[in-house]
């Protein structure tokens, strides 16, 4: 048994002459919580509806725990669950009728951790779906896809529509699922979600992953902001090596450093510094510094 | 070509709506019911003027068309069926009694399919929701649908007016223009009520489907009381009972009676403003008729796609049931007093109508081709609700988790077929039940053949369907309506000899034999039945190696 979750290999998927993914290489581990990012458009449901095997890759192929997700959808799917950003359900049955169905179709339930989550997400389950506001559709499919203790959750937007309560309580259950073992896939317009649950984030462009990593691994890769106050004459930072981006506001100066800080520490001290605050950036500032300077593509 | 146009009218519409944001809801619905109605306008006056030039061909002489009149216009089969057939010895009279009762019930159907798509349709996609935060009122939002499905069944009339007119002036036919645009109109009376009958369903019932079957419900009601009214029993006067007796009484080409416009008229401005008032007093995407918002934990048949499926479609289902096996009933009911009136010409006459034999066997004949379009439609709704799962994104569900393609479809089919049998069995019990409770002197198993007969055409229907939903899904409605469609109007228009066999050919129908009149062609429903499970094998196949596609 391999201790990879989920495998592609050169996925690609064409809508004539879009290209919506473009040779995905990608790998998760067992036990992984990995956060798939990118702007509208960029081929995150693509990637998922081919996981899943409801779409046909145009070339490569997919794997989830070894077995191919085209030639085998059922036995792969004995062991996911998948959350959409948009829950599809009937109409006329009601929410604790659609979980017993789905509970069904997919074998076993845990059936205490099922009543368990109604609670903790506060869903009506004698209502019918039709009179459901959206986030309490949201509610439905999440408690189906996680009561069923999947080894593998594959999420696509899943707290859209969901209160701030909710959604903490939906990042409870991730942590939950963490802490078994379980991997999770989450695809997400959520920053902080992903920036408080995931291990690796994945960043994808026009259908090609253009960063994969963890966030401390990105954060390297970019710039500290740096904000400094001084009693007496300023000091030229921008000769020193790896700072860029020097603004100055009266006392205060705010600068980026690149690399390693040990030239700007020095220089600092030397000029008599009274106040220094620093930062890394946050998953969303990784994200807009990656779309925001050139634009968006689509 | 096509999905640019598509993309200009939708730039080009809100540029216009912005010139007059008052009616751009008028403006939008105008543009689909009239499109609709050029459609069924050809299909209305093609049918016409079919009748009226093979009745030219048939009965050439005088003597022929009173030999026909003596003894056909009397029976009482016929004035059951079509409607009372006082002047057959004319063009006028035979096309009257030919096709004045099968465009009645079409003008129906498609004025309830019509009005509650644009209303109750829009309302259920969300649509409205946009429409109703413009410049309008919920109530002035359905007068103007209102509005443009009069602009489409004044289409309706012009074009099948054109049509017989311009039929009605060869010189062989000779009917005049005021008579033809007389008759036209009558023939789009029921169109006009039925609008109006969609429009006031639209407001009781909560879903588009729902609103289409209170229509039909009306509809199925309103034809039995004509039935019964002209089957000779002494019951006439029940004629004013029904919508569709008022259009009868119209009595277009034979002896007008225009006064007969007044209650047509009367009911559908009434039926009209009340749907209008009503709209007026609900919310958007609420219905008057109760709906329950919470309810038990029923978990019967909750166990797959197969068992959802029965569960979600049996109100559907049974509804057509009811309908296959009252209208069975009837046909039985009428059989014998109607069969004795077939004899000698009669049989000529019916043998080209479709149905063979004597009496009571060949009025059969005749009423069960009606069952079998029935069963029809039933093949074309399931195939049309295996596509919607895919196209609602209700499949998704199934096929994320441990359920394959072909489980699923192979499931669905199997309900499907099972649907169609026992329609099948229910025309013939039914049918035997009807004629015995009259001692008509059917036996129950040639009845029962009779009932089974029916299914191999709806079995290549849905064969059809299958094949379609696996290569071009978003085409399966639009296919299996035309082939049925298609099938429909040779069935209408064929039969007199003026068709050429391979146009004959192309209609599932026409392969059908008419039992009992005739014992069923146990070949020709094998062959119909392998071409069905042949074209559905192969859309199964394509369906396991397609994209899923949404609407
Ligand atoms: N069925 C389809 N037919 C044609 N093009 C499609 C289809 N599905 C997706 N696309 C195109 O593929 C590209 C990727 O779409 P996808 O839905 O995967 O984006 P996404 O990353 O999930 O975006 P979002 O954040 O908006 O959900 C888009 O350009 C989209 O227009
Ligand atoms: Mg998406």
């Amino acid at each position: 048994m391999s201790d990879t979750a989920l495998r592609t290999e050169g996925l690609t998927k064409r809508f004539g002459d879009v290209v919506a993914l473009d040779h995905l290489d990608l790998e998760v581990a067992q036990g992984e919580v990995v956060g798939y990012l990118g702007p509208n458009g960029a081929g995150k449901t693509t990637t998922i509806r081919l996981l899943l095997g409801l779409s046909r890759p145009t070339a490569g192929r997919a794997e989830i725990f070894g077995l191919d997700c085209q030639r085998k959808p059922v036995e792969t799917h004995r062991r996911l669950a998948f959350v959409a950003g948009e829950a599809n359900l009937w109409r006329s049955l009601t929410g604790a009728e659609t979980l017993a169905l789905l509970g069904r179709v997919h074998g076993q339930v845990d059936e205490a951790y099922r009543d368990e989550l109604i609670e903790r997400f506060d869903l009506d389950p004698t209502k019918k779906v039709r009179s459901y506001s959206k986030g309490n559709h949201q509610k439905v499919i999440l408690i189906a896809a996680l009561m069923v203790r999947p080894d593998l959750l594959i999420l696509d937007e899943p707290t859209s529509g969901l209160d701030p309560l909710m959604e903490q309580a939906f990042r409870h259950c991730v942590q939950e699922a963490r802490g078994r073992g379980q991997t999770v896939f989450l695809s997400s317009h959520m920053m902080s979600e992903v920036e408080a649950l995931c291990d690796r984030v994945g960043i994808l462009r026009d259908g090609k992953l253009v960063e994969m990593g963890t966030l401390a691994e990105m954060r390297h890769l970019s710039a500290l902001t740096v904000e400094a106050r001084f009693d007496g004459s300023i000091p030229d930072l921008s000769v020193v090596p790896g700072v860029s981006a020097v603004e100055a506001d009266g006392s205060l100066v705010r600068c980026q450093v690149r690399g390693s800080i040990e030239p700007l520490v020095k220089v600092l001290a030397a000029a008599g510094v009274t106040e220094l605050l620093s930062h890394e950036p946050s998953l969303e500032e990784l994200f807009l510094a990656q779309y925001g300077e050139d634009g968006h593509a689509g | 070509m096509l999905a640019d146009s598509g993309i200009r009218a939708q730039i080009t519409a809100p540029v216009r709506a912005a010139g007059s944001p008052r009616t751009v809801v008028a403006a939008f619905n105008t543009r689909k019911a009239v499109r609709s109605g050029v459609l069924w306008g050809s299909i209305f006056g093609i049918a016409i003027a079919s009748s009226e030039v093979s009745y030219v061909k048939l009965y050439k002489t005088a003597v022929q068309r009173q030999a026909l009149a003596a003894t056909y216009g009397t029976s009482k089969a016929a004035s059951a069926l079509f409607g009372p057939a006082p002047q057959l010895q004319t063009v006028s009279g035979f096309t009257v009694f030919k096709i004045s009762m099968t465009l009645m019930v079409l003008g129906a159907v498609w004025g309830l399919l019509t009005s509650t798509r644009l209303l109750r349709g829009e309302e259920d996609s969300g649509r409205w929701d946009l429409l109703l935060c413009g410049q309008t009122t919920r109530r002035g939002a359905t007068a103007q649908v209102i509005v443009g499905l009069g602009v489409g069944l004044g289409t309706l009339w012009a074009v099948t007016a054109i049509i017989t007119v311009l039929s009605g002036l060869q010189s062989s036919v000779r009917i005049s223009a005021g008579a033809s645009l007389y008759f036209s109109l009558t023939m789009v009376a029921t169109a006009a009520m039925f609008l109006a009958v969609g429009a006031l369903t639209s407001q009781l019932a909560a879903t588009r489907r729902q609103a289409a079957s209170f229509a039909a419900v009306f509809l199925g009601i309103s034809y039995g009381i004509r039935l019964i009214a002209d089957a000779g029993v002494g019951l006439h006067g029940l004629i004013w009972a029904s919508p569709l007796g008022w259009v009868e009484e119209l009595s277009p080409l034979t002896a007008p009676q225009p006064l007969a416009f007044l209650p047509i008229a009367a009911f559908t401005v009434a039926v009209g403003s009340l749907a209008v008032h009503l709209a007026g007093r609900r919310d958007v995407g609420a219905s008057i008729v109760a709906d329950r918002d919470r309810g038990g934990v029923h978990l019967g048949l909750l166990y797959g796609p197969s068992g959802l499926a029965i569960r979600l479609l049996r109100a559907r289902v049974t509804g057509w049931w009811v309908a296959i096996g009252l209208s069975a009933f009837l046909y039985g009911f009428i059989a014998k007093s109607t069969g004795a009136t077939v004899s000698g010409s009669v049989k000529e006459v019916f043998s080209k109508l479709g149905a063979n034999g004597n009496g009571a066997a060949a009025v059969f004949g005749l009423c069960f081709l009606l069952e079998a379009i029935l069963i029809g439609f039933v093949a074309a709704g399931q195939v049309t609700a295996v596509r919607s799962e895919e196209s609602d994104g209700t499949l998704d569900n199934f096929l994320v988790r441990p359920v394959s393609r072909s489980t699923w479809l192979g499931g669905r089919l199997l309900v499907a077929l099972v649907v169609l049998v026992l329609s099948g069995i229910f025309a013939g019990v039914l049918g035997w039940l009807g004629a015995a409770s009259q001692h008509t002197g059917l036996s129950f198993t040639s009845l029962l053949e009779a009932g089974i007969n029916l299914v191999p055409p709806a079995i290549v229907i849905l064969g059809i369907g299958v094949l379609t939903f696996g290569i071009r899904p978003r085409a399966t409605s639009i296919v299996v309506y035309t082939v049925l469609g298609w099938s429909l109007l040779i069935v209408i228009v064929g039969g007199f000899g003026t068709l050429g066999h391979w146009v004959l050919d192309t209609s599932v129908f026409h392969h059908m034999a008419s039992a009992p009149g005739v014992p069923p062609n146990w070949e020709a429903n094998g062959i119909m039945t392998a071409v069905g499970v042949a074209a559905a094998l192969v859309g199964g196949l394509a369906v396991r190696r397609r994209d899923l596609q949404g609407a």
